[in-house]
């Protein structure tokens, strides 16, 4: 399984949503790294995420590859995974964080 | 990124003390690596299992990008560990905070690859420019 962690803002995504974005992940890693993702979903409650010492409304989606990734590979994926992101939420490209990890430093 | 993640027990950071330790990570991170502010988040939880608490009552996750010095995380991480103190009214020793490295070239924010440290001027003029109003 590859590991993926989300953390979002509260109330910032719906229940339907999360479900879709836990799939569309799933599937991104299953195309990219032959396995599905093991999802794991954070919560920030109101008053408790800041961006720039401001309420913060940016959600960070990092993934922990199991193989050493090409950098283009990486941006590629990336990519992907932000604009999926952002097309099954209402944030911004702005308001996305995405990381992709090779295994070793985990 | 960075993302400093403060997880604590129940109660341990009050709501009305998050704004402004949210404040000084910003501050701290910024004056300590000349990093943008805008690249700064700091998001706080309660009883969660990472980072793990260890006994103390609150524990601080600096994932920061790579290539910052020993001596830029020690600095960031005392003044972190001081502004904790000093608006929730923890002791020093009740506060744990260790960061990691990622490497830029890991991270993708604002529909890019993040720029190096040191290299975020270019990034943050395309950033202007996108966001100006026509």
């Amino acid at each position: 399984m590859i590991s993926c962690n989300c953390i979002v803002q509260a109330g910032q995504i719906s229940a339907d949503v999360e479900s879709t974005l836990r799939t569309r992940l799933s599937e991104l890693a299953i195309n990219a790294f032959g396995e599905p993702a093991e999802v794991s979903w954070l919560v920030i409650q109101q008053g408790s995420g800041f961006t720039a010492a401001k309420p913060s409304t940016s959600s960070i989606i990092s993934m922990t590859a199991n193989r050493a990734l090409p950098q283009a590979e990486r941006a590629a994926l990336l990519q992907t995974l932000c604009e999926l992101w952002a097309q099954e939420t209402e944030v911004t490209l702005d308001e996305v964080v995405g990381v992709i990890s090779d295994p070793q430093l985990q | 990124m960075p993302l400093y993640l403060c997880n604590a027990t129940t109660g341990a950071i009050p709501d009305s003390a998050k704004p402004a330790i949210a404040k000084d990570i910003t501050r701290i991170h910024c004056d300590v690596t000349g990093a943008p502010a805008q690249f700064v988040h700091a998001f706080f939880v309660e009883n969660e299992a990472n980072p793990p608490l260890g006994g103390k009552s609150a524990m601080v996750f600096g994932s920061i990008r790579a290539n910052r010095t020993d001596a830029q995380k020690s600095q960031i991480i005392e003044a972190v560990r001081k502004s904790i103190q000093t608006h929730a009214g923890l002791s020093l020793d009740n506060i744990g905070m260790m960061t990691t490295d990622v490497p830029a070239s890991w991270a993708f924010e604002g529909g890019e690859i993040m720029p190096e440290p040191g290299e975020e001027a270019a990034w943050l003029l395309r950033h202007h420019r996108a966001n100006a109003p026509d």
